[in-house]
């Protein structure tokens, strides 16, 4: 059985503690007295995944079996999450591929023609035809692409549908194949407890013009956090708009979630708890960090980035949005949940290598930002594991390093809008217009495999709660040029950062720290 | 360099085969394991008891003999009685138990088992095999701590009298306790008669804390009383009651003669010697009970 989550409490039998830090990661002797936030252990992965997913479609809560919604003649549009998770990806098969051939064999059966198969991508850069192959597999890629399975186009006006307006008079415009379809169905892997619900088509195939209803800094301000939906204003607006999506559309919602197997077994170390190391764990943490650290950093990234996660999938379930979402949410806490007794006065977070958004990418200053103050802060339920005022440290190399194809416009926010300000609501109002729309960065995000212009905008929003609610950030091991333009400071070791803390904790701070990945989400009392 | 400071901070606080310690708030909880009864059954098999005669017979009566000058009165009444029974004593000091097994008349004193404190005695291993081989102790449970099942039926059902002191524990200041049911109850159930016996003098001969009799040869007493026998029908309380009138009157026997202590307890005036009359932590509580016993004067071994 897997033991369920717990906070260590730092004494003198406490072995050196794993802390991420980018492409690397290296054990780190916490202060005598910090506690230590682990996730439950592993769950175990469900056994027959195929009987599992046949059960589910035929079962579904709150709506006919699948098989009866499918029909001759029929627009069926099966619109599955992007590449942004689960990360790191899992291995393949893919859970979504495992679903779609599924769903496909029951269209098959039933005479359904007309399908199509979109990635909700948002705003998200497109996916290439390796990435979307190995999402849904070789046999429904070589069926469907290039024509009948694509990506999302947010930029393609003439293929996008307003649905209507909430009562907050917040837009809602997806894409127009999904909003004329007579059956969508969307198949969803929730990662965290933000995703998946009335996210999935209200944002995933949703325009700018939808999405800055709740993409901006007042809506995250009051989400907090948003993996905690009852308190997040960004989920309230998600709701509305999937009510409107719900009275208007034919929704099948297939969720899933998965367990915390982040890391293959070579690196079966980074799963466990250190005091529980054998020698052999030691063995591969060194021989691992040795040939990490002495590895160029292109070979690195290439190492890391090939790495895929041996997760087991540990629920899936069909039918109604609402419903099913209710179930998913529950697994997703019974993974990731960990009580907290209260914040404290400092907040170490070792950030990994990947974000949502640089898979098969760099990992620049702005996703280190989004990822620590925004996904890594965020990862909390009642209140963060730092207090109003506290000092957040960071573990990560911030390099000053951008990757060309898919983060143009994060090159110019971080060269041109962060040199004259950092504060999201003075970005919002002065830049925001000029990025969404800026013509260049449309056409490289409709045409090449770029973000779209307002997405470095975004990432900035999405800290804008943990950075009005924080007194200091400071990065160990971070680039200071990199980590000063962004209104942050650097420090080359745990000491240094706990001294430059001091003025705003004193000099014995109480310190939380929160041991992710694997995701671990603090219930903080 | 590099290397060697990763090894440095990987097996710091690990032993040479690469084990941390798990950290206090990481161990699991553990219930704590159930009390082990120490086995006694080997102290009441022929060897022991022949080990055990020679003991108390060669060692500890005589040497008891010697360091107090024992009185011994009443053991006539027990001479018509058949074990197995429950004596039932005051209990003041480490001296009891050898001054009555050393009194106790021969037909009865054969199988006499003693029941000893489970917490005090049976702590540990030696201390338990020495109680047990000396005494023939069993341990008794008296803070129900632990779930130890009683051998005293078991034992009783064997043929072996036993040796109770209901107060529970050795008196503080020399006075008694209220009398606990466990010796009453038992036997009410097992239908098996009590021998009263009051001890007197043995906190001033060797009290609390002392762990060897005073000097002088203190004189102790050690008055059996008539056997009861529980009424068709008593309860254990009742029983216990009466048990307790005979200690008393026992007890009051050494100040007012056997005759004034009967006329004493006719006329309701006596009561269970708690030393209520002294004021609870009272110095005189003390000063009272240690008092000598005064009695006949000791014999002169030549007469001039």
């Amino acid at each position: 059985m897997s033991r369920p989550g717990f906070v260590l409490e730092v004494d003198e039998r406490t072995p050196a503690l794993l802390m991420h830090e980018g492409e690397g990661f290296r054990l780190e002797k916490l202060p005598l007295g910090s506690r230590v936030i682990y996730p439950p252990e592993s769950l175990p992965g469900l056994r027959d995944l195929d009987a599992q997913i046949r059960h589910a479609l035929a079962n579904p809560l709150g709506r006919e079996p699948l098989h009866e919604l499918l029909r001759p003649g029929m627009r069926l549009t099966i619109v599955f999450d992007d590449l942004s998770i689960p990360l790191p990806p899992m291995r393949t098969p893919d859970i979504r591929q495992r679903i779609i051939e599924q769903v496909l064999e029951l269209a098959a059966a039933n005479g359904v023609d007309d399908v199509e198969l979109i990635a909700g991508n948002a705003l998200h850069r497109r996916m290439t035809p390796a990435e979307l192959k190995r999402t849904v597999g070789e046999r429904v890629f070589r069926s469907f692409f290039p024509h009948h399975l694509r990506n999302h186009d947010a930029e393609d006006k003439a293929n996008l549908a307003e649905i209507g307006t909430t009562r907050h008079g917040e837009v809602v415009e997806i894409n127009k194949r999904a909003a004329e379809s007579d059956l969508i169905v969307y198949v969803n892997v929730s990662l965290t407890a933000m995703s998946g619900g009335p996210k999935s088509v209200s944002v995933g195939l949703a325009s700018y013009r939808s999405l800055k209803h709740h993409h901006n800094v007042h809506t995250l301000r009051h989400s907090k956090s948003f993996n905690d939906p009852p308190n997040s204003a960004m989920h309230h607006s998600y709701n509305r708009m999937a009510g409107l999506l719900g009275d208007n559309l034919n929704i099948f919602q297939i969720e899933t979630t998965l367990n915390n197997e982040t890391f293959p077994d070579y690196v079966g170390f980074l799963n466990k708890r250190e005091w529980e190391w054998n020698l052999k764990d030691q063995a591969a943490y060194l021989a691992f960090k040795r040939a990490n650290d002495l590895a160029p950093p292109k070979h690195r990234r290439q190492i890391w980035h090939r790495t895929a996660a041996p997760y087991g999938v540990t629920s899936v379930t069909a039918g109604d949005p609402i419903q099913v979402h209710e179930v998913t949410t529950r697994h997703v806490l019974r993974q990731q949940l960990t009580e907290v007794d209260g914040p404290a006065d400092v907040g170490i977070f070792g950030l990994p290598y990947i974000c949502p958004y640089n898979v098969n990418s760099i990992m620049n200053p702005i996703l280190v930002m989004s990822l620590g103050l925004g996904y890594f802060f965020n990862l909390y339920r009642g209140q963060p594991i730092v207090r109003p005022g506290g000092v957040a440290i960071y573990y990560h190399p911030v390099r000053n390093e951008f990757h060309p194809v898919h983060h143009p416009s994060y090159i110019d926010f971080f060269e041109e809008v962060l040199a004259e300000t950092t504060d999201p609501v003075a970005i919002e109002t002065k830049f925001e217009e000029q990025f969404a729309t800026d013509p260049w960065y449309i056409h490289l995000y409709r045409n090449s495999y770029a973000y779209h212009g307002v997405h470095p905008l975004y990432m900035w929003y999405w800290g804008a709660h943990a950075m009005e609610h924080l007194g200091d950030v400071i990065f160990v091991g971070g680039n200071r040029k990199t980590t000063q333009r962004m209104g942050f400071r650097s420090a080359s070791t745990l000491d240094d950062a706990l001294e430059m803390a001091r003025e705003r904790v004193g000099s014995s701070p109480s310190i939380n720290y929160l041991h992710a990945p694997p995701l671990t989400m603090a219930d903080v009392r | 360099m590099g290397l060697i400071r990763d090894v440095k901070v990987l097996t710091g606080g690990r032993d040479w085969r690469g084990r941390s310690r798990t950290p206090r708030s990481a161990a699991a909880h553990e219930p704590p394991e159930p009390p082990r009864e120490f086995p006694t059954g080997w102290a009441r098999t022929q060897v022991a008891q022949a080990a055990r005669r020679v003991l108390q017979r060669g060692v500890l009566t005589p040497l008891t003999w010697s360091q107090t000058r024992p009185e011994v009165q009443g053991r006539e009444r027990l001479d018509a009685l058949k074990g197995p029974v429950v004596f039932v004593a005051n209990h003041s000091s480490h001296l009891d138990t050898p001054l009555i097994l050393g009194s106790i008349p021969q037909h009865l004193g054969k199988r006499v088992a003693v029941g000893a404190a489970a917490d005090y005695f049976f702590d540990a291993r030696w201390r338990a095999a020495v109680t047990a081989l000396v005494f023939n102790a069993f341990p008794v449970e008296r803070h129900r701590s632990r779930r130890l099942r009683s051998l005293a039926p078991y034992l009783l059902a064997k043929g072996w009298s036993l040796l109770l002191f209901p107060e529970g524990t050795r008196s503080e200041d020399g006075w008694m306790s209220p009398l606990r049911l466990g010796a009453a109850h038992l036997c009410v159930t097992q239908g098996v008669p009590i021998v009263p016996i009051a001890l007197r003098g043995t906190y001033a001969a060797m009290p609390r804390g002392r762990n060897w009799p005073v000097p002088g040869r203190a004189r102790v007493v050690v008055r059996y009383g008539t056997p009861l026998h529980p009424a068709e029908g008593e309860g254990a309380r009742a029983f216990n009651a009466r048990v307790g009138e005979s200690i008393t009157q026992l007890w009051a026997e050494e100040d007012l003669g056997w005759y004034g202590s009967l006329r004493a307890q006719a006329r309701g005036e006596l009561a269970l010697p708690r030393g209520q009359q002294f004021p609870a932590a009272s110095w005189r509580r003390t000063w009272e009970s240690t008092r000598p016993l005064v009695g006949r004067a000791p014999r002169r071994a030549w007469r001039s």
